[in-house]
């Protein structure tokens, strides 16, 4: 790490005019950024510690405002919680999938959701990538076997996080603040594919941090699943995974929600699958169905093209599992 | 009295002809069935205390007072000729107290094939220079200030590429090691082909392995006058010793090397590295004490690995499988540098009866990391292209792959003609297959695929002299045994106790172990080669034995007894001359502080057989076919290394090897950028090593049957033995859950998914 | 130099650091003041500023559970945390688990059931234990398997890990036995 100055933020107000400045960025559990500033991929001039927020830290729940997680909610936190394990399994799920025990205290569910890829060209100081400024993506004809099959353009990373698939599969909200807004935008529109002149894969500006995030009470009899496909069986980034979350009306399915992680630069709405989905009855033809739809216009590179079938594969399990026919192993 | 011998030793596929000073002949082995108090005993860790309270102090645990940090430079070029460095910006940083470079630093000949800092670098982790300075934050800031000019070169990545006459050369005399293929020959290979009735061949490639240590490499070096101690994490201290000594032009005397504790090398910390060197030069023109440990990622780029292999192999049988004759044509790719290259040839050589064979290796320099051992270096590799093969053979003449095994048993040692000391592969096979349940496998029924394999595994594990120890008895009835030898986790310490405290007729609490020190320490071979036991472990016998005829000496006199009457147990001595009992401590105390020494050298091998170890596993795997999940069930291993000195130590060995030859099998694997010559995955989140999740269900048996030829304690090596046939074993698993198979390691979701023709 | 109080416009803050600046650890129990840079890692500060080298450094960058100790009880990484925000905080360490040359019962485990090899990260893997234990003293094996998923062997000590966790529990569990038996004994 290059030095820096540090600074606790006393009130979400502060941290703001703090972070609008140049070169200070935000710490939170740290897992993510302090492996970009040890790799010296980024040198802030100062860090602000969101630690410090403890209203932040606060998991809510009613029926009828359904779930409130604070951004500083650790993973762990979320995994141990005996409404989030109820309620929200899947969510569950998606935070025990995630790193390891250790990291799982230290790392927060608003770091997680902000996390930058794990791409080992962007983690890389010898490689000047796009992402980083540079001129050229070096997986596009290097090493890209944990790379993007859909909608890449200029950068080929995967968005990382298994909790943004799982939470946009619960339709979750998130109340964004910054220097001149305070609102809510869905947790889909947090994420954008990076452009030439926004290099990132969040709409977030300077000084704008997450707050809190909702996530509405599920429908009576709704049912989801979170499937993580790795390379081993735990401690590693999905090479695919699938968040599928689902309400049926008897066994016809009325609202169907299916994200994919490790496939895009942004957790990928299987939005034709889903619409295939809607007032069927699930059946294995329906679930092949959906599974080709879910990587219909996929664009392999040289050494990812497995995760097309590998997203089908586990977009059946997932379908599946939801529908309560067999347990399933990723 | 020793005498000097010419003789033949087998080390990890090779044959050694060399000098050799002999003593410690006389000592017989136990009985194969002697009633032995400690030896064969599950003894726990006599070092677990200070392991397991974080106390053991380990190389990167050294702190000694005004102690420097040093960070090295590496090249970010695969190949590239130094044409300017500038480290004055870097020198003017506060808390920089040197910057070595090829500027201030003797030219140093390294491998005999570069510089400790050259002017052309080879690989992209090169060493370019060194930061010496009061902090390693410090030296990394400085890291960025120093300004080199480098003329790119062309660089070839890939060892097939390198063979072609056109690649650009790694070295000025070529890419290829010795300038030509190691090759062995056997037997007509022609007439074996037209004998055989069905021939089956393959190309099999077996991945670039990482190490992956938990403790880096690294040393603290530090001078006192004229004299170097260095702390290194090293399987070998007085290997480390004599380069040092060599390259800087020192004594030997002048030169101590410790190592206490050291966590992991599995064959990457068998030699001096620059590092340890660069330290040593740093410590000398500041003053004071430099440590230089290196970092994961340095750890991954210029640490060593075990080097890709590309394996044409080819075998030929008749109907009723026995084999006529065996072909290998393998590639390895060196790296930049290579010290000793891995034997791929060895399992086709020795494993089956076959009378013709031919193998043919070419060691290939590329730009890329250099190559070191890795736990049965070649073999491995080897073992998974025969076993594989073996299986395709097996299926093609629909036999039982047990079956072929059999028919093809090698009763003898082909390479040599010499008979095997001993060999219970035959009964690896049988208890193997047994506690497996091979007869009776199921098939596959419901989603998952369903699959078994096995495969055998030969090693050596012999040791070999010199080794040295010394047995002193304390005036207080312990006893310290002191070696040159280092336990680099294996349990080391504990055996020699054992070992010491059998002899001696002691209790285990009355004996402790000092090692890892040269200038205490009686020399002992590297750890390396499973060679540590079967190496240290006669020798400290030997001295244990020669304290004992000491000391029986010393009692009948204090004692009045007659000599031959006096035996030793529970560290007390008896005599039907003697009314009670009396422990040596009563028997030592007029004494004043009278001690004895006993001393002890390892014997030399026997020259009429050939001293081997054996062993087969059998896996179990259930593969999904929609998403290429492979997972291993459960692992049987039965294994022949002799006589077990220590059935818990031995039985943590096992299980390690074979969890490292899973991670080979399905995990791991270096990968690197092909149009620089980066390393991407140098660090532990992308180079996918078993957590522990990821372990099956493991049985492992040994034979145990003493080896009354290997040496006085019948024990051979078995730290390489379990990983030899691991990934071989859940190879032929994988092929038969598929119905195909897959000639590539490590055998990933994608390699699956392409086998079942989903990609 | 100590603490460096910076006040930029209109914002009440104390910017601390680039260079030392004071901090407390509570570790095992005791104070310790330190001067750190606010980049110095947690990791560093133990093993370099105190001497505390049971934690090790492995990795450097979270991916291996070599320098897990226990913050306000939690298993982390303590590579991957910042001394400066532990600052004022309670830690656990290796150092701290044997009390009076006794050996803790998860070291005592580890031991018995060979629960190690070359033990570089042995530390790290006590610690894992010993959180889970705290939390949850009668694990199932699959709880242990997990609560131990972020620490790596590299000599494959796992199944006896394992054990010796599920042992350990077991020891402690007596130990409460007898200290519960002992203290209504008289």
């Amino acid at each position: 790490m290059r030095s820096f100055e540090h600074v606790n933020a006393p009130d979400i107000k502060t941290a703001v005019a703090l972070l609008r400045e140049a070169s200070a960025e935000a710490i939170a559990g740290g897992t993510d950024l302090l492996g970009e500033l040890k790799a010296r991929v980024r040198s802030p001039k100062r860090l602000v510690n969101l630690k410090t927020l403890s209203q932040l830290r606060q998991i809510s729940y009613s029926q009828k405002s359904g779930l409130k997680i604070g951004a500083l909610v650790t993973l762990a936190q979320i995994e141990h919680h005996p409404v989030i394990r109820e309620r929200f399994s899947l969510l569950a799920q998606a935070a025990s999938s995630a790193a390891t025990p250790q990291l799982r205290h230290l790392g927060t569910v608003g770091g997680n959701l902000c996390q930058k890829p794990r791409c080992w060209y962007y983690r890389n100081k010898l490689f000047r990538c796009w992402l980083k400024g540079g001129e050229k993506c070096f997986a596009e004809d290097g090493e890209n076997r944990y790379h993007a099959i859909l909608g890449a353009d200029r950068c080929h990373a995967v968005h990382p996080s298994d909790l943004a698939p799982a939470l946009i599969a619960l339709d979750a909200t998130l109340r964004v603040v910054g220097p001149d807004l305070d609102g809510e935008i869905s947790l889909e529109e947090l994420y954008t594919k990076p452009t030439e002149s926004h290099r990132h894969m969040t709409i977030l500006g300077p000084g704008e941090l997450i707050t809190e995030i909702r996530v509405p009470t599920p429908k009576e009899g709704a049912r989801g699943v979170y499937l993580k496909a790795m390379e081993r069986q735990s401690w590693s980034f999905a090479l695919v995974s699938v968040a599928a979350h689902m309400s049926f009306e008897g066994e016809r399915i009325v609202d169907a929600r299916l994200v994919l992680g490790g496939v895009a630069a942004i957790p990928w709405r299987a939005k034709d699958s889903e619409k295939i989905l809607v007032g069927q009855k699930l059946s294995e033809e329906l679930a092949q169905q959906a599974a080709e739809a879910a990587v219909a216009g996929a664009q392999p590179l040289r050494d990812n093209a497995y995760k097309v079938p590998l997203t089908q594969g586990l977009v059946k399990q997932a379908l599946r599992a939801v529908a309560g026919e067999i347990s399933v192993q990723s | 009295m020793p005498k000097v011998i010419k003789t033949k030793t087998e080390f990890e596929g090779r044959t050694l002809e060399e000098y050799v000073v002999v003593e410690g002949e006389g000592l017989e082995p136990w009985e194969p069935h002697a009633p032995l108090k400690f030896v064969g005993k599950g003894i726990s860790r006599i070092d677990g205390p200070e392991r397991a309270t974080g106390k053991a102090l380990y190389t990167c645990d050294v702190q000694l007072p005004g102690m420097l940090y040093g960070k090295i430079l590496r090249s970010p070029h695969p190949h590239a000729k130094i044409k300017k460095i500038d480290t004055h910006r870097a020198e003017k940083l506060p808390g920089v107290r040197a910057v070595l470079s090829s500027h201030n630093t003797p030219k140093i000949s390294f491998r005999r094939q570069t510089f400790l800092f050259d002017e052309i670098v080879r690989y992209v982790g090169d060493e370019v220079a060194c930061v010496i300075a009061d902090s390693e934050e410090i030296a990394q800031d400085a890291l960025e200030l120093i300004e080199v000019e480098y003329e790119p070169l062309p660089f070839v990545l890939d060892p097939e590429e390198a063979l072609q006459p056109d690649a650009p050369k790694v070295h000025s005399w070529g890419n290829l090691l010795n300038g030509e293929p190691e090759v062995y020959e056997r037997g007509d290979l022609n007439r074996g082909w037209a004998e055989a009735h069905v021939i089956v061949e393959g190309t099999f490639r077996t991945q670039c392995a990482l190490h992956n240590c938990m403790e880096p490499h690294g040393s603290v070096a530090l001078w006192e006058g004229d004299t170097l101690t260095v702390w290194d994490s090293t399987q070998h201290i007085f290997g480390v010793r004599e380069g040092l000594a060599r390259l800087l032009g020192l004594p030997l005397h002048k030169v101590r090397v410790i190592k206490k504790y050291m966590g992991g090398g599995f064959g990457s910390k068998n030699n001096l590295g620059k590092y340890t060197v660069i330290a040593a030069l740093g410590a000398k023109v500041t003053g004071r004490p430099v440590k230089i440990i290196l970092d994961r990622h340095e750890e991954n780029l210029a640490a060593g690995n075990r080097p890709s292999s590309v394996q044409h192999l080819k075998i030929g049988a008749k109907h009723d499988g026995t084999l006529t004759a065996l072909e290998l044509k393998a590639l390895v790719a060196a790296g930049a540098y290579c010290l000793w290259p891995p034997s791929l040839g060895g399992p086709a050589r020795e494993l089956y009866l076959c009378p013709n064979v031919k193998t043919a290796q070419y060691t290939v320099f590329t730009n890329t990391g250099p190559l070191s051992a890795f736990r049965a270096p070649g073999y491995v590799e080897g073992t998974f292209a025969l076993e594989s093969l073996m299986d395709e053979l097996a299926k093609k003449l629909a036999l039982d792959p047990l079956e072929l095994r059999l028919k093809n048993y090698a009763e003898f040692d082909q390479t040599t003609g010499r008979p095997y000391s001993t060999k219970g592969l035959r009964e690896c096979y049988e208890r193997g297959a047994k506690l497996f349940g091979w007869p009776k496998r199921p098939e596959s029924s419901g989603r998952f695929r369903r699959g078994f394999g096995m495969a055998s595994q030969i090693w050596s594990g012999n040791g070999m002299p010199p080794a040295y120890a010394l047995v002193k008895i304390n005036p207080d009835g312990s006893a310290t045994v002191i070696t040159g030898t280092q336990d680099i986790g294996t349990g080391t310490k504990t055996v020699l106790a054992q070992i010491a405290a059998e002899e001696l007729g002691f209790p285990m609490e009355k004996i402790s172990v000092e090692i890892g020190d040269t200038q205490t320490g009686l020399y002992a071979p590297l750890s390396a080669g499973s060679m540590t036991v079967a190496s240290v472990g006669p020798a400290v016998r030997m001295a244990a034995h020669d304290a004992r005829q000491q000391l029986l000496e010393v009692a009948a006199q204090v004692l009045e007894v007659p000599r031959e009457s006096l035996t030793i147990s529970d560290g007390r001595l008896k005599s039907p001359a003697l009314k009670e009992p009396i422990t040596v401590q009563e028997v030592l105390k007029n004494l004043e502080n009278f001690m004895i020494i006993g001393r002890g050298a390892r014997e030399p091998n026997p020259q009429d057989v050939t001293v081997n170890t054996f062993g087969a596993q059998f896996a179990e795997v259930t593969v999904d076919p929609e998403t290429g999940a492979v997972k291993v069930e459960r692992i049987v291993a039965l294994h022949d290394s002799g006589r077990v000195i220590n059935p818990l130590t031995l039985s943590s060995q096992v299980e390690g090897g074979i969890i490292q030859g899973l991670g080979y099998a399905l995990y791991e694997q270096r990968v690197m950028d092909r149009n620089t010559g980066i390393v991407v995955n140098g660090n532990l989140e992308h180079y996918k090593i078993p957590t522990v999740l990821d372990v099956p269900e493991i049985l492992c048996d040994m034979i145990d049957r003493p080896d009354l030829r290997a040496n006085n304690l019948g024990a051979k090596g078995v730290g390489e033995p379990p990983i030899i046939p691991t990934a071989a074993a859940i190879a032929n698993a994988v092929a038969d859950a598929l119905g195909v198979r897959i000639f590539e390691l490590p055998i990933t979701r994608d390699r699956v998914l392409k086998a079942l023709g989903k990609e | 130099m100590a603490t460096k109080a910076a006040r930029p416009k209109r914002l009440k803050v104390t910017v601390r650091g680039p260079g030392k600046t004071q901090i407390q650890l509570i570790v095992n129990g005791q104070a310790h003041e330190v001067l750190v840079e606010p980049r110095r890692t947690l990791l560093d500060t133990l093993r370099k500023d105190l001497g505390l080298t049971g934690a090790k450094n492995a990795c450097d960058e979270g991916t291996c559970g070599a320098c897990t100790v226990l913050l306000d009880g939690k298993p982390i990484y303590a590579c991957m945390a910042l001394a400066i925000e532990c600052d004022g905080r309670s830690l656990e360490t290796i150092e701290g688990l044997a009390q009076a040359g006794k050996l803790h019962p998860i070291q005592q485990a580890f031991i018995e059931e060979d629960a190690l090899q070359c033990g570089f990260c042995t530390p790290g893997q006590i610690m894992a234990v010993k959180a889970l234990l705290d939390s949850n003293p009668k694990p199932t094996l699959d709880e242990v398997k997990r609560a131990l998923s972020g620490n790596l062997c590299r000599c494959g000590a796992y199944l006896k890990i394992v054990k010796a966790a599920l042992r350990a529990a077991e020891l402690l569990e007596k130990a409460q036995g007898d200290t519960y038996a002992q203290s209504h004994k008289d």
